[in-house]
Protein backbone atom coordinates (compact mmCIF):
# COMPACT_ATOMS: atom_id res chain seq x y z
CA UNK A 1 0.00 0.00 0.00
CA UNK A 2 2.69 2.44 1.30
CA UNK A 3 4.38 2.14 -2.19
CA UNK A 4 1.09 2.39 -4.11
CA UNK A 5 0.94 5.34 -2.34
CA UNK A 6 4.34 6.95 -2.81
CA UNK A 7 3.91 6.21 -6.79
CA UNK A 8 0.62 8.48 -6.97
CA UNK A 9 2.42 11.21 -4.90
CA UNK A 10 5.05 11.09 -7.00
CA UNK A 11 3.09 10.97 -10.31
CA UNK A 12 1.41 14.05 -8.80
CA UNK A 13 4.42 15.75 -7.94
CA UNK A 14 6.05 15.22 -11.71
CA UNK A 15 2.60 16.39 -12.91
CA UNK A 16 3.00 19.94 -11.28
CA UNK A 17 6.44 20.07 -12.20
CA UNK A 18 5.64 19.90 -15.66
CA UNK A 19 2.58 21.73 -16.01
CA UNK A 20 5.01 24.93 -14.42
CA UNK A 21 7.47 24.37 -17.20
CA UNK A 22 5.39 24.36 -19.68
CA UNK A 23 3.59 27.41 -18.89
CA UNK A 24 6.92 29.14 -18.31
CA UNK A 25 8.27 27.70 -21.61
CA UNK A 26 5.46 29.16 -23.39
CA UNK A 27 3.98 32.45 -22.21
CA UNK A 28 0.48 33.43 -23.17
CA UNK A 29 0.77 35.65 -26.24
CA UNK A 30 -0.03 39.00 -25.45
CA UNK A 31 -2.57 39.79 -27.99
CA UNK A 32 -4.67 36.93 -26.09
CA UNK A 33 -4.29 39.02 -22.89
CA UNK A 34 -5.37 42.52 -24.49
CA UNK A 35 -8.44 40.68 -26.13
CA UNK A 36 -9.28 39.24 -22.24
CA UNK A 37 -9.01 42.87 -21.51
CA UNK A 38 -11.16 44.36 -24.32
CA UNK A 39 -13.77 41.06 -23.17
CA UNK A 40 -13.66 42.31 -20.02
CA UNK A 41 -14.41 46.38 -20.58
CA UNK A 42 -17.56 45.46 -22.56
CA UNK A 43 -19.92 44.68 -19.88
CA UNK A 44 -23.40 43.77 -21.12
CA UNK A 45 -25.90 46.83 -20.47
CA UNK A 46 -29.53 45.89 -20.11
CA UNK A 47 -31.36 46.81 -23.55
CA UNK A 48 -34.87 47.26 -24.33
CA UNK A 49 -36.81 45.23 -27.03
CA UNK A 50 -36.49 47.74 -29.72
CA UNK A 51 -32.70 48.00 -28.93
CA UNK A 52 -32.48 44.37 -29.43
CA UNK A 53 -34.46 45.09 -32.69
CA UNK A 54 -32.39 48.02 -33.77
CA UNK A 55 -28.99 46.17 -33.22
CA UNK A 56 -30.28 43.31 -34.74
CA UNK A 57 -31.15 45.21 -38.03
CA UNK A 58 -27.73 46.55 -38.13
CA UNK A 59 -26.38 42.81 -38.41
CA UNK A 60 -28.56 41.92 -41.49
CA UNK A 61 -27.15 41.95 -44.56
CA UNK A 62 -30.45 43.71 -46.00
CA UNK A 63 -29.54 46.21 -44.24
CA UNK A 64 -25.48 46.17 -45.61
CA UNK A 65 -27.21 46.11 -48.84
CA UNK A 66 -29.35 49.06 -48.06
CA UNK A 67 -26.94 51.13 -45.87
CA UNK A 68 -24.10 52.60 -48.29
CA UNK A 69 -22.21 54.05 -45.55
CA UNK A 70 -21.85 51.44 -43.15
CA UNK A 71 -18.14 51.65 -42.81
CA UNK A 72 -18.00 47.91 -44.61
CA UNK A 73 -14.10 47.11 -44.90
CA UNK A 74 -13.01 44.95 -47.72
CA UNK A 75 -11.84 41.51 -47.23
CA UNK A 76 -8.19 40.75 -48.05
CA UNK A 77 -6.85 37.39 -47.09
CA UNK A 78 -3.40 39.50 -46.58
CA UNK A 79 -4.76 40.34 -43.08
CA UNK A 80 -6.43 43.85 -41.83
CA UNK A 81 -3.69 45.84 -43.07
CA UNK A 82 -4.57 45.70 -47.07
CA UNK A 83 -8.15 46.27 -45.84
CA UNK A 84 -9.78 49.49 -47.06
CA UNK A 85 -13.32 50.88 -46.88
CA UNK A 86 -15.56 49.58 -49.02
CA UNK A 87 -17.09 52.04 -51.64
CA UNK A 88 -20.46 52.61 -51.79
CA UNK A 89 -21.08 50.86 -55.32
CA UNK A 90 -19.09 47.88 -54.39
CA UNK A 91 -20.98 47.43 -51.16
CA UNK A 92 -24.18 47.70 -52.63
CA UNK A 93 -25.04 47.27 -56.66
CA UNK A 94 -21.85 45.89 -56.98
CA UNK A 95 -22.86 43.17 -54.75
CA UNK A 96 -25.91 42.98 -56.57
CA UNK A 97 -24.07 42.05 -60.06
CA UNK A 98 -21.78 40.12 -58.93
CA UNK A 99 -24.32 37.35 -57.06
CA UNK A 100 -26.18 37.60 -60.60
CA UNK A 101 -23.28 36.84 -62.11
CA UNK A 102 -22.57 33.81 -60.44
CA UNK A 103 -26.01 32.45 -61.31
CA UNK A 104 -25.02 32.81 -65.01
CA UNK A 105 -21.78 30.55 -64.18
CA UNK A 106 -24.04 28.16 -62.25
CA UNK A 107 -26.11 28.14 -65.44
CA UNK A 108 -23.57 27.36 -67.85
CA UNK A 109 -21.96 24.99 -65.46
CA UNK A 110 -25.31 22.63 -65.30
CA UNK A 111 -27.41 23.16 -68.18
CA UNK A 112 -24.54 23.77 -70.35
CA UNK A 113 -21.59 21.30 -69.31
CA UNK A 114 -19.47 23.61 -69.24
CA UNK A 115 -16.48 22.60 -67.06
CA UNK A 116 -18.30 22.12 -64.22
CA UNK A 117 -15.82 20.80 -62.47
CA UNK A 118 -14.26 24.29 -62.08
CA UNK A 119 -17.00 26.67 -62.74
CA UNK A 120 -19.22 25.07 -59.79
CA UNK A 121 -16.68 25.52 -57.03
CA UNK A 122 -15.51 28.71 -58.49
CA UNK A 123 -18.93 30.42 -58.83
CA UNK A 124 -19.76 29.47 -55.44
CA UNK A 125 -16.64 30.31 -53.96
CA UNK A 126 -17.77 34.06 -55.56
CA UNK A 127 -21.19 33.68 -53.87
CA UNK A 128 -19.66 33.34 -50.59
CA UNK A 129 -17.23 36.11 -51.20
CA UNK A 130 -20.04 38.67 -51.82
CA UNK A 131 -21.63 38.07 -48.26
CA UNK A 132 -22.10 41.08 -46.62
CA UNK A 133 -20.36 41.41 -43.39
CA UNK A 134 -19.55 37.87 -42.95
CA UNK A 135 -15.49 38.59 -44.23
CA UNK A 136 -15.63 35.20 -45.65
CA UNK A 137 -12.67 36.35 -47.82
CA UNK A 138 -10.64 37.88 -45.15
CA UNK A 139 -7.76 36.30 -43.54
CA UNK A 140 -9.40 34.25 -40.52
CA UNK A 141 -12.80 33.43 -43.16
CA UNK A 142 -13.12 30.20 -44.57
CA UNK A 143 -12.02 31.88 -48.43
CA UNK A 144 -8.94 33.82 -47.05
CA UNK A 145 -7.78 30.52 -45.53
CA UNK A 146 -8.04 28.48 -48.61
CA UNK A 147 -6.19 31.27 -50.01
CA UNK A 148 -3.59 32.06 -48.37
CA UNK A 149 -2.87 28.11 -48.04
CA UNK A 150 -2.42 27.16 -51.43
CA UNK A 151 -2.87 30.20 -53.90
CA UNK A 152 -0.72 33.18 -52.64
CA UNK A 153 2.09 30.67 -52.04
CA UNK A 154 1.60 28.95 -55.83
CA UNK A 155 1.05 25.30 -54.55
CA UNK A 156 -2.31 24.24 -55.70
CA UNK A 157 -0.82 24.81 -59.10
CA UNK A 158 1.82 23.01 -58.97
CA UNK A 159 -0.53 19.76 -57.41
CA UNK A 160 -2.53 20.33 -60.39
CA UNK A 161 0.22 20.32 -62.51
CA UNK A 162 1.19 16.81 -60.83
CA UNK A 163 -2.27 15.82 -61.22
CA UNK A 164 -2.15 16.45 -64.69
CA UNK A 165 1.00 14.71 -65.29
CA UNK A 166 -0.44 11.47 -63.61
CA UNK A 167 -3.07 11.73 -66.10
CA UNK A 168 -1.31 12.85 -69.15
CA UNK A 169 -0.39 9.38 -71.66
CA UNK A 170 2.21 10.87 -73.74
CA UNK A 171 2.20 8.01 -76.05
CA UNK A 172 0.67 9.82 -79.21
CA UNK A 173 3.43 12.81 -78.86
CA UNK A 174 6.34 10.15 -78.57
CA UNK A 175 4.50 8.35 -82.25
CA UNK A 176 4.27 11.14 -84.02
CA UNK A 177 7.07 13.68 -82.26
CA UNK A 178 6.45 16.42 -85.06
CA UNK A 179 3.15 17.76 -84.00
CA UNK A 180 4.83 19.07 -80.34
CA UNK A 181 5.99 21.93 -83.15
CA UNK A 182 1.94 22.68 -83.31
CA UNK A 183 2.24 23.26 -79.34
CA UNK A 184 4.94 25.61 -79.48
CA UNK A 185 3.13 27.84 -82.50
CA UNK A 186 0.25 28.34 -80.62
CA UNK A 187 1.91 29.93 -77.39
CA UNK A 188 2.30 32.91 -79.60
CA UNK A 189 -0.99 33.73 -78.43
CA UNK A 190 0.91 34.35 -75.47
CA UNK A 191 3.66 36.62 -76.97
CA UNK A 192 1.01 38.16 -79.41
CA UNK A 193 -0.98 39.34 -77.18
CA UNK A 194 1.79 40.30 -74.44
CA UNK A 195 2.17 43.53 -77.38
CA UNK A 196 -1.57 44.22 -77.35
CA UNK A 197 -1.62 44.22 -73.30
CA UNK A 198 1.20 46.63 -73.58
CA UNK A 199 -0.35 48.80 -76.05
CA UNK A 200 -3.58 49.03 -73.80
CA UNK A 201 -1.31 50.62 -71.06
CA UNK A 202 -0.76 47.88 -68.46
CA UNK A 203 2.89 47.92 -67.66
CA UNK A 204 5.34 45.14 -68.86
CA UNK A 205 4.83 42.68 -65.81
CA UNK A 206 1.06 43.03 -65.93
CA UNK A 207 1.05 42.71 -69.13
CA UNK A 208 2.85 38.97 -69.01
CA UNK A 209 0.88 37.81 -66.23
CA UNK A 210 -2.02 38.43 -68.87
CA UNK A 211 -1.04 37.47 -71.47
CA UNK A 212 -0.15 33.98 -70.41
CA UNK A 213 -3.85 33.35 -70.29
CA UNK A 214 -3.14 32.88 -73.90
CA UNK A 215 -1.60 29.49 -72.89
CA UNK A 216 -5.71 28.66 -71.66
CA UNK A 217 -3.83 26.80 -68.53
CA UNK A 218 -5.49 27.86 -64.89
CA UNK A 219 -2.39 26.70 -62.98
CA UNK A 220 0.24 28.47 -65.24
CA UNK A 221 -1.55 31.55 -65.38
CA UNK A 222 -2.09 32.08 -61.59
CA UNK A 223 1.84 30.38 -60.86
CA UNK A 224 2.70 33.53 -63.15
CA UNK A 225 0.07 35.99 -61.86
CA UNK A 226 1.96 35.46 -58.31
CA UNK A 227 4.68 35.79 -59.21
CA UNK A 228 4.69 39.01 -61.59
CA UNK A 229 1.01 41.04 -60.49
CA UNK A 230 -0.37 39.53 -57.26
CA UNK A 231 -2.98 41.98 -57.18
CA UNK A 232 -4.60 41.14 -60.75
CA UNK A 233 -4.34 37.26 -59.80
CA UNK A 234 -8.10 37.29 -59.20
CA UNK A 235 -9.59 38.80 -62.59
CA UNK A 236 -6.42 37.01 -64.39
CA UNK A 237 -7.10 33.47 -63.14
CA UNK A 238 -11.27 33.70 -63.38
CA UNK A 239 -10.41 34.84 -66.93
CA UNK A 240 -8.42 32.04 -67.46
CA UNK A 241 -10.06 29.38 -65.80
CA UNK A 242 -13.32 30.61 -68.00
CA UNK A 243 -11.65 30.26 -70.97
CA UNK A 244 -10.60 27.22 -70.22
CA UNK A 245 -14.35 26.26 -69.65
CA UNK A 246 -15.35 28.39 -72.93
CA UNK A 247 -12.71 25.93 -75.48
CA UNK A 248 -15.93 24.71 -76.75
CA UNK A 249 -16.99 27.91 -78.05
CA UNK A 250 -14.80 30.05 -78.98
CA UNK A 251 -12.47 27.50 -80.66
CA UNK A 252 -14.83 25.73 -83.34
CA UNK A 253 -15.31 29.44 -85.29
CA UNK A 254 -11.68 29.92 -85.77
CA UNK A 255 -11.21 26.32 -86.61
CA UNK A 256 -13.43 26.66 -89.23
CA UNK A 257 -12.55 30.21 -90.36
CA UNK A 258 -8.97 29.29 -91.05
CA UNK A 259 -9.79 26.23 -93.39
CA UNK A 260 -11.30 24.58 -95.74
CA UNK A 261 -13.62 21.29 -95.83
CA UNK A 262 -10.95 19.55 -97.49
CA UNK A 263 -8.59 20.02 -95.36
CA UNK A 264 -10.84 19.47 -92.31
CA UNK A 265 -11.75 16.27 -94.00
CA UNK A 266 -7.84 14.57 -93.98
CA UNK A 267 -7.76 11.56 -92.28
CA UNK A 268 -4.73 10.62 -90.69
CA UNK A 269 -2.65 7.36 -90.51
CA UNK A 270 -2.70 5.22 -87.78
CA UNK A 271 0.26 5.36 -85.07
CA UNK A 272 3.18 3.39 -84.62
CA UNK A 273 2.78 1.45 -81.08
CA UNK A 274 5.39 3.55 -78.71
CA UNK A 275 7.56 1.42 -76.29
CA UNK A 276 6.61 1.21 -72.57
CA UNK A 277 10.53 2.20 -72.23
CA UNK A 278 9.95 5.24 -74.74
CA UNK A 279 7.11 6.53 -72.14
CA UNK A 280 9.32 5.62 -68.84
CA UNK A 281 12.28 7.94 -70.04
CA UNK A 282 10.23 10.92 -71.44
CA UNK A 283 9.83 12.62 -68.48
CA UNK A 284 13.50 12.38 -67.50
CA UNK A 285 13.83 13.56 -70.88
CA UNK A 286 11.89 16.75 -70.04
CA UNK A 287 13.05 17.34 -66.64
CA UNK A 288 16.82 17.36 -67.80
CA UNK A 289 16.17 19.81 -70.98
CA UNK A 290 14.18 21.91 -68.95
CA UNK A 291 16.93 21.98 -66.19
CA UNK A 292 19.65 23.06 -69.07
CA UNK A 293 17.85 25.69 -70.62
CA UNK A 294 15.43 26.79 -68.25
CA UNK A 295 15.09 26.05 -64.29
CA UNK A 296 12.92 28.80 -63.91
CA UNK A 297 10.35 26.35 -65.30
CA UNK A 298 11.32 23.91 -63.56
CA UNK A 299 8.34 24.14 -60.90
CA UNK A 300 5.95 23.30 -62.98
CA UNK A 301 7.36 20.86 -65.26
CA UNK A 302 9.24 19.26 -62.52
CA UNK A 303 5.80 18.42 -60.96
CA UNK A 304 4.69 17.84 -64.36
CA UNK A 305 7.28 15.08 -65.14
CA UNK A 306 6.70 13.50 -61.59
CA UNK A 307 3.40 13.00 -61.56
CA UNK A 308 4.02 10.92 -65.27
CA UNK A 309 7.09 9.24 -64.06
CA UNK A 310 4.85 7.80 -61.09
CA UNK A 311 2.55 6.71 -63.89
CA UNK A 312 4.71 5.49 -66.25
CA UNK A 313 7.23 3.29 -63.29
CA UNK A 314 4.13 1.21 -63.25
CA UNK A 315 5.41 0.57 -59.80
CA UNK A 316 3.76 2.74 -57.46
CA UNK A 317 0.17 2.71 -58.84
CA UNK A 318 -0.98 3.82 -55.44
CA UNK A 319 0.77 6.91 -55.70
CA UNK A 320 -0.23 7.53 -59.42
CA UNK A 321 -3.58 6.81 -58.89
CA UNK A 322 -4.26 9.06 -55.73
CA UNK A 323 -2.81 12.42 -57.84
CA UNK A 324 -4.98 11.89 -60.75
CA UNK A 325 -7.72 11.17 -58.82
CA UNK A 326 -8.43 12.36 -54.81
CA UNK A 327 -5.22 14.58 -54.78
CA UNK A 328 -6.49 16.55 -57.61
CA UNK A 329 -10.04 16.38 -56.72
CA UNK A 330 -9.66 17.94 -53.18
CA UNK A 331 -7.01 20.43 -54.87
CA UNK A 332 -9.56 21.32 -57.11
CA UNK A 333 -12.42 22.17 -54.32
CA UNK A 334 -9.67 23.99 -52.60
CA UNK A 335 -8.73 26.39 -55.81
CA UNK A 336 -12.14 26.87 -57.05
CA UNK A 337 -13.01 28.11 -54.06
CA UNK A 338 -10.27 30.22 -53.44
CA UNK A 339 -10.00 32.03 -56.94
CA UNK A 340 -13.78 32.53 -56.50
CA UNK A 341 -12.86 34.36 -53.37
CA UNK A 342 -11.60 37.03 -56.01
CA UNK A 343 -15.27 37.22 -57.72
CA UNK A 344 -15.84 39.98 -54.68
CA UNK A 345 -17.32 42.86 -56.20
CA UNK A 346 -14.53 45.10 -54.36
CA UNK A 347 -12.06 43.20 -56.55
CA UNK A 348 -13.79 41.79 -59.88
CA UNK A 349 -15.70 45.30 -60.63
CA UNK A 350 -12.99 47.43 -61.64
CA UNK A 351 -12.15 48.78 -64.86
CA UNK A 352 -8.77 46.29 -65.44
CA UNK A 353 -10.93 43.44 -65.36
CA UNK A 354 -12.17 44.70 -68.43
CA UNK A 355 -8.92 44.86 -70.09
CA UNK A 356 -8.05 41.46 -68.88
CA UNK A 357 -11.16 39.72 -69.80
CA UNK A 358 -10.60 41.07 -73.53
CA UNK A 359 -6.93 40.36 -73.85
CA UNK A 360 -6.95 37.00 -72.74
CA UNK A 361 -9.98 36.12 -75.67
CA UNK A 362 -7.51 37.60 -78.03
CA UNK A 363 -4.92 35.86 -76.43
CA UNK A 364 -6.61 32.96 -76.57
CA UNK A 365 -8.13 33.34 -80.22
CA UNK A 366 -4.64 34.63 -81.53
CA UNK A 367 -3.02 31.03 -79.98
CA UNK A 368 -5.39 28.79 -81.96
CA UNK A 369 -5.13 30.20 -84.80
CA UNK A 370 -1.75 30.45 -84.87
CA UNK A 371 -1.73 26.68 -84.46
CA UNK A 372 -4.48 25.77 -87.09
CA UNK A 373 -1.74 28.24 -89.28
CA UNK A 374 0.73 26.55 -88.51
CA UNK A 375 -0.56 23.12 -89.37
CA UNK A 376 -1.44 23.64 -92.70
CA UNK A 377 2.22 24.78 -93.01
CA UNK A 378 2.95 21.38 -92.03
CA UNK A 379 0.21 19.99 -93.79
CA UNK A 380 1.80 21.32 -97.26
CA UNK A 381 5.49 20.24 -96.60
CA UNK A 382 4.73 16.80 -94.45
CA UNK A 383 4.70 13.23 -96.74
CA UNK A 384 1.93 12.25 -93.87
CA UNK A 385 -1.47 13.96 -94.40
CA UNK A 386 -1.98 16.36 -91.29
CA UNK A 387 -5.59 17.82 -90.34
CA UNK A 388 -4.92 21.19 -89.58
CA UNK A 389 -7.65 21.03 -87.31
CA UNK A 390 -5.02 19.28 -84.58
CA UNK A 391 -3.06 22.73 -85.09
CA UNK A 392 -5.98 23.89 -82.62
CA UNK A 393 -5.42 21.66 -80.13
CA UNK A 394 -1.71 23.44 -79.16
CA UNK A 395 -3.08 25.53 -76.45
CA UNK A 396 -2.60 23.73 -72.94
CA UNK A 397 -6.56 22.61 -72.16
CA UNK A 398 -6.15 19.48 -71.46
CA UNK A 399 -7.97 17.46 -72.80
CA UNK A 400 -10.34 19.56 -73.30
CA UNK A 401 -9.77 21.21 -76.44
CA UNK A 402 -8.16 17.80 -78.09
CA UNK A 403 -11.99 16.59 -77.47
CA UNK A 404 -13.59 19.87 -79.26
CA UNK A 405 -10.98 19.04 -82.16
CA UNK A 406 -12.45 15.30 -82.53
CA UNK A 407 -15.88 16.49 -82.30
CA UNK A 408 -15.15 18.90 -85.16
CA UNK A 409 -13.65 16.35 -87.03
CA UNK A 410 -16.16 13.79 -87.01
CA UNK A 411 -18.76 16.16 -88.14
CA UNK A 412 -16.71 17.26 -90.68
CA UNK A 413 -16.17 13.26 -91.75
CA UNK A 414 -17.95 10.86 -89.76
CA UNK A 415 -15.60 8.09 -88.66
CA UNK A 416 -12.64 10.57 -88.45
CA UNK A 417 -10.94 10.14 -85.18
CA UNK A 418 -8.66 12.46 -84.64
CA UNK A 419 -8.52 12.19 -80.70
CA UNK A 420 -5.18 10.83 -80.37
CA UNK A 421 -3.62 12.84 -82.91
CA UNK A 422 -4.53 15.82 -81.34
CA UNK A 423 -3.64 14.97 -78.11
CA UNK A 424 0.39 15.40 -79.44
CA UNK A 425 0.14 19.18 -79.45
CA UNK A 426 -2.06 18.85 -76.54
CA UNK A 427 0.22 18.00 -74.15
CA UNK A 428 3.36 19.34 -75.82
CA UNK A 429 1.20 22.86 -75.70
CA UNK A 430 1.34 22.00 -71.78
CA UNK A 431 4.73 21.82 -71.78
CA UNK A 432 5.12 24.98 -74.23
CA UNK A 433 3.44 26.99 -72.39
CA UNK A 434 5.50 25.79 -69.22
CA UNK A 435 8.02 27.12 -70.96
CA UNK A 436 6.65 30.41 -72.14
CA UNK A 437 6.30 31.15 -68.31
CA UNK A 438 9.55 29.91 -67.64
CA UNK A 439 10.64 32.90 -70.21
CA UNK A 440 8.65 35.46 -68.96
CA UNK A 441 9.54 34.68 -65.22
CA UNK A 442 12.95 34.90 -66.56
CA UNK A 443 12.83 38.03 -68.13
CA UNK A 444 11.74 39.72 -64.45
CA UNK A 445 14.39 38.05 -62.50
CA UNK B 1 16.68 59.42 -68.84
CA UNK B 2 14.97 58.29 -71.71
CA UNK B 3 11.40 57.06 -72.14
CA UNK B 4 11.50 53.66 -72.22
CA UNK B 5 9.43 52.11 -75.58
CA UNK B 6 7.16 49.72 -73.37
CA UNK B 7 5.52 48.19 -77.26
CA UNK B 8 9.46 47.62 -78.80
CA UNK B 9 10.12 46.12 -75.08
CA UNK B 10 7.35 43.83 -75.40
CA UNK B 11 8.31 42.98 -79.37
CA UNK B 12 11.35 41.90 -78.16
CA UNK B 13 10.01 39.72 -75.61
CA UNK B 14 7.96 38.36 -78.03
CA UNK B 15 11.03 37.35 -80.30
CA UNK B 16 12.82 36.28 -77.12
CA UNK B 17 9.78 34.21 -76.11
CA UNK B 18 8.96 32.05 -79.47
CA UNK B 19 12.49 31.60 -80.24
CA UNK B 20 13.21 29.58 -76.51
CA UNK B 21 9.46 28.40 -76.90
CA UNK B 22 10.60 26.49 -80.37
CA UNK B 23 14.22 25.92 -79.53
CA UNK B 24 12.75 23.87 -76.17
CA UNK B 25 10.54 21.71 -78.44
CA UNK B 26 12.76 21.25 -81.55
CA UNK B 27 15.19 20.33 -79.10
CA UNK B 28 12.39 17.92 -77.41
CA UNK B 29 11.65 16.29 -80.55
CA UNK B 30 15.31 15.18 -81.52
CA UNK B 31 15.75 13.59 -78.20
CA UNK B 32 12.07 11.47 -78.63
CA UNK B 33 13.39 10.42 -82.30
CA UNK B 34 16.98 9.42 -80.79
CA UNK B 35 15.30 7.75 -77.75
CA UNK B 36 12.97 5.91 -79.75
CA UNK B 37 15.49 4.85 -82.55
CA UNK B 38 17.98 3.97 -79.91
CA UNK B 39 15.09 1.87 -77.91
CA UNK B 40 14.06 -0.18 -81.07
CA UNK B 41 17.61 -0.52 -81.81
CA UNK B 42 18.72 -2.13 -78.36
CA UNK B 43 15.29 -3.27 -76.94
CA UNK B 44 13.46 -4.27 -79.18
CA UNK B 45 9.61 -5.05 -78.51
CA UNK B 46 8.96 -8.82 -77.42
CA UNK B 47 7.53 -10.62 -80.78
CA UNK B 48 3.85 -11.36 -79.64
CA UNK B 49 4.33 -14.74 -77.95
CA UNK B 50 2.31 -17.44 -80.07
CA UNK B 51 -1.60 -17.32 -79.49
CA UNK B 52 -2.23 -20.80 -79.03
CA UNK B 53 -0.45 -23.53 -77.77
CA UNK B 54 1.14 -26.33 -80.00
CA UNK B 55 -0.06 -29.42 -77.81
CA UNK B 56 -3.19 -28.54 -78.78
CA UNK B 57 -4.02 -32.19 -80.05
CA UNK B 58 -7.73 -33.50 -81.50
CA UNK B 59 -7.41 -35.92 -78.67
CA UNK B 60 -7.18 -33.32 -75.90
CA UNK B 61 -10.52 -31.41 -77.87
CA UNK B 62 -12.32 -34.48 -77.56
CA UNK B 63 -11.52 -34.75 -73.70
CA UNK B 64 -12.64 -31.42 -73.28
CA UNK B 65 -15.51 -31.32 -75.25
CA UNK B 66 -16.88 -34.91 -73.26
CA UNK B 67 -16.22 -33.12 -69.90
CA UNK B 68 -17.96 -30.00 -71.31
CA UNK B 69 -20.73 -32.26 -72.03
CA UNK B 70 -20.75 -34.72 -69.34
CA UNK B 71 -20.97 -31.32 -66.57
CA UNK B 72 -23.80 -29.93 -68.61
CA UNK B 73 -25.79 -32.29 -68.05
CA UNK B 74 -25.59 -33.17 -64.68
CA UNK B 75 -26.25 -29.44 -64.24
CA UNK B 76 -29.28 -30.14 -65.78
CA UNK B 77 -29.68 -33.38 -63.82
CA UNK B 78 -29.67 -31.25 -60.45
CA UNK B 79 -32.00 -28.63 -61.38
CA UNK B 80 -35.13 -30.64 -62.61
Amino acid sequence: MKIKQFLISLFFVLFALTSVVQAGGHPAPATDAVAEESAEEKVYQPKSISELMGSFWETTGINAIIDIDDGEMTAEPAGPSAERPMTWFESSLGRIIMIILVFILFYLAIAKNFEPLLLIPIAFGGLLANIPLAHMGGEHGMLGVIYNMGIANEFFPLLIFMGVGAMTDFGPLLANPKTAILGGAAQFGIFGSLIGAVAMGFGLQEASAISIIGGADGPTSIFIANRLAPDMLGAIAVAAYSYMALVPVIQPPIMRALTNKAERQIKMGVQRKVHRLEKLIFPIVVIMLSMLILPESTPLIGAFAFGNFAKESGVVDRLSDTMQNSLINIVTIFLGLGVGSKLAADKFLVLETMGIMIIGLIAFSAGTAMGVLMAKVMNKFSDEPINPLIGAAGVSAVPMSARVVSKVGSEERPGNVLLMHAMGPNVAGVIGSAVAAGVLLSIFK
Amino acid sequence: MEEVNLLAESFKFMILGMSVVFLFLIALVQFIKLQAYLINKYFPEAPPAPATPVANTSEDENKRVAAIIAAVSEFRKNKS
